[in-house]
């Protein structure tokens, strides 16, 4: 079992990343595009995505390490690397695990000016801070680290697994502006979580004897709700995969966002995502922990006439002092809110496209542009700053080249590639290309992949 | 040819040769943890008059003893390969004295005695360290309890029952951990 966690934690280490899906945005009018900025433009009557394989999106990576750091074969002695592993690791890198599986994807336009979509998609998502001191701790304990503060407040990690069911509405309104927005409803069948820890744990020269220990400040929280159930963990997977069509913990959130051309060929464009709460009152079983405790050793009193029980005094004070509480309380936790932006500077060859109501909509061949991306994580907003290059090969097959500076990388480059065969939409792409020489040794990779059928 | 069209065969390109370096997970197999736990343990002071009972009688003897289940927890008792005991100890006595220490499994049996301690008087920088390897002292793992008896050297003179000077004993533990994963 300690072996499995092990993998599992050095895997998720290397197979984690942000949910930023810089490809994809505004990427050639896509009905999965609406799920990045319900604002974004499009020109066909109405869509749907083929049943779960509509949109598929995984993110991998990890901004500290990668999987050669400790398995390559290299014969160097396993525990060095470790060791030069956890040495070489900050407490603010982190793991990061996002999956996204689209069930249900479709919409339809109303009017000229306003475009439904509605969908259902399932949804990984994890972000695990590393918990340097108490990594440092667990594997050289404290003997060679005398008035080091080892804070807890380092441990930070949540994981949902959630469903959420959406309908959005982009609005045209006028020939610059189209305004738009969605409303979600999650299902949550899982989360953990812990976050806004404080506490440190000291040993230092003591007074009265040789060492002393503090445990100051401390104020923890685990959260777990859908993980136990009547005292036993649940490990059955349909369980989770259940509860996440609305029969789980509830929430809601929403997305809105907004294109605007400055003149004909230049466009900003931005949106803010998942900004919502999800309620946990299932399965719920909380941990905390909350106090001081200062430990000096066992002071012999040497009184015959009153024998003291000094280890149960001591374990009566930590427990009075330092009290851990276990309880079924509800708890609100906040969606991970995304932000996009953009500026997309188009240029060449002008050409028209049939548009839904058989007019016709010019369009440039080529653009350029930056885009801002940034997801609130438990630490700090995570940013990424994506250049990008769209080309229009035809009118029916449309690429865009990315490169992206973010937490894993300077030298991210990506790829998109959208083909419409009569009715059928095809698109793929992939982040940081250059990673796939050598898999093994990759920060971060990111695939987007879906069929969708759409009908101008 | 087009620049987006060369673009896409070069990235068609890393993907259809993107190979990975071959990995050895079993490497896992050899990674032991070491950490090195250093915790406060006993300490005392005590003066003349503690070698006094209340009939004013000098003992020459005196003993005091408390549970201790720190090597009973299931991570230490299964990784424990050493133990370091780091005494300190301060003798402003006029005459020497000895110490006793000795681990007792939860029926009071021996399961590991030092050596004695002897702290000669007035030796105020006394330092000592005893080193138990758990592969040859196995039975240390019994520890329930931790029994310290502090004897005065019987000079033929009492000790003055006012004196104010004291017998110090500080000490710590050191656990070294060897634990695979």
């Amino acid at each position: 079992m300690k072996k499995i966690v092990f993998y599992i934690l050095i895997l998720s280490a290397v197979i984690s990343s942000a949910q930023n899906k810089q490809i994809l945005y505004d990427f050639a009018e896509l009905p999965q595009t609406l799920l990045l900025n319900p604002a974004s433009e499009t020109n066909y009557k109405f869509h749907f995505g083929v049943p779960l394989l509509s949109g598929f999106s995984l993110n991998m990576g990890s901004s500290g390490i990668v999987l050669t750091d400790v398995f390559a074969i290299d014969n160097i002695n396993i525990n060095d690397k470790i060791s030069t592993m956890l040495h070489t690791l900050s407490s603010r890198d982190f793991m990061m695990f996002n999956n996204q599986i689209e069930v249900l994807n479709g919409g339809f336009r109303s009017n000229d000016k306003t475009y439904i979509s509605f969908g259902f998609y399932e949804e990984i998502d994890a972000i695990g801070y590393y918990p340097k001191d108490l990594l440092t701790l667990l594997n050289e304990g404290n003997n060679a680290y005398l008035n080091k503060n080892f804070s807890v407040s380092q441990i930070n990690y949540k994981l949902d697994v959630l469903g959420a069911l959406h309908v959005g509405v982009s609005r045209k309104v006028n020939d610059q502006l189209t305004i738009g927005g969605r409303f979600k409803i999650y299902s949550s069948s899982l989360n953990i979580e812990s976050s806004n820890n404080t506490g440190t744990f000291t040993t230092v020269l003591g007074t009265d004897n040789i060492y002393k220990h503090y445990l100051s400040n401390v104020n923890m929280n685990a959260k777990t709700s859908g993980l136990v159930k009547n005292d036993e963990y649940v490990d059955d997977p349909s369980a989770y995969l259940k509860n996440t069509f609305l029969s789980g913990n509830l929430g809601m959130g929403v997305d809105v966002g907004f294109t605007f051309h400055i003149n004909p060929q230049l466009e900003v464009s931005a949106s803010i995502l998942d900004v919502g709460f999800i309620s946990y009152s299932k399965n719920v079983k909380n941990t905390t922990a909350k106090g001081d405790f200062v430990f000096e050793g066992i002071e012999f009193q040497y009184d015959a006439d009153s024998p003291k029980n000094y280890w149960g005094q001591i374990d009566e004070d930590f427990r009075e002092q330092l009290p851990t509480d276990e309880n079924d309380q509800s708890y609100i936790s906040w969606r991970p809110a995304k932000f996009n932006a953009a500026l997309k500077y188009s240029f060449g060859e002008r050409r028209s496209k049939v548009c839904y109501d058989n007019t016709y909509k010019d369009f440039y061949t080529d653009a350029l542009g930056v885009q801002l991306y940034s997801v609130f994580r438990p630490l700090s907003p995570q940013l990424a700053l994506t250049g990008f290059y769209q080309k229009s090969i035809t009118n029916k097959i449309h690429t865009k080249f990315t490169y992206t500076i973010d937490d894993f990388s300077y030298a991210n480059i990506g790829a998109g590639l959208s083909a419409q065969l009569g009715k059928l939409n095809l698109y793929g792409m992939i982040d940081n290309i250059l990673e796939y020489r050598n898999l093994s040794s990759a920060n971060s990779l990111s695939l987007q992949l879906g069929i969708n059928v759409i009908f101008n | 040819m087009k620049a987006p069209i060369k673009l896409s065969i070069l990235v068609c390109f890393f993907v259809i040769t993107s190979c990975y370096e071959s990995l050895d997970f079993n490497q896992i197999d050899d990674y032991v943890s070491k950490p090195e736990i250093t915790s406060a343990l006993t300490y005392f002071a005590v003066k003349p008059a503690q070698f006094y009972d209340s009939n004013g009688n000098q003992k020459y003897n005196i003993t005091d003893v408390t549970n201790f289940y720190g090597l009973q927890n299931t991570y230490i008792h299964d990784n424990l390969v050493k133990i370091n005991v780091n005494a300190e100890i301060i003798n402003q006595f006029d005459r020497e004295v000895t110490l006793q220490v000795d681990f007792l499994s939860s029926n009071n049996t021996v399961v590991y005695s030092f050596t004695p301690i002897i702290v000669e008087k007035g030796n105020l920088n006394y330092t000592y360290l005893e080193e138990i390897d758990l592969a040859s002292q196995p039975l240390i793992l019994n520890t329930s309890k931790i029994r310290i008896s502090a004897s005065i050297e019987n000079t033929g003179v009492p000790l003055n029952v006012n004196d104010t000077s004291q017998f110090v004993f500080k000490s710590s533990v050191t656990l070294f951990i060897e634990a695979s994963i």
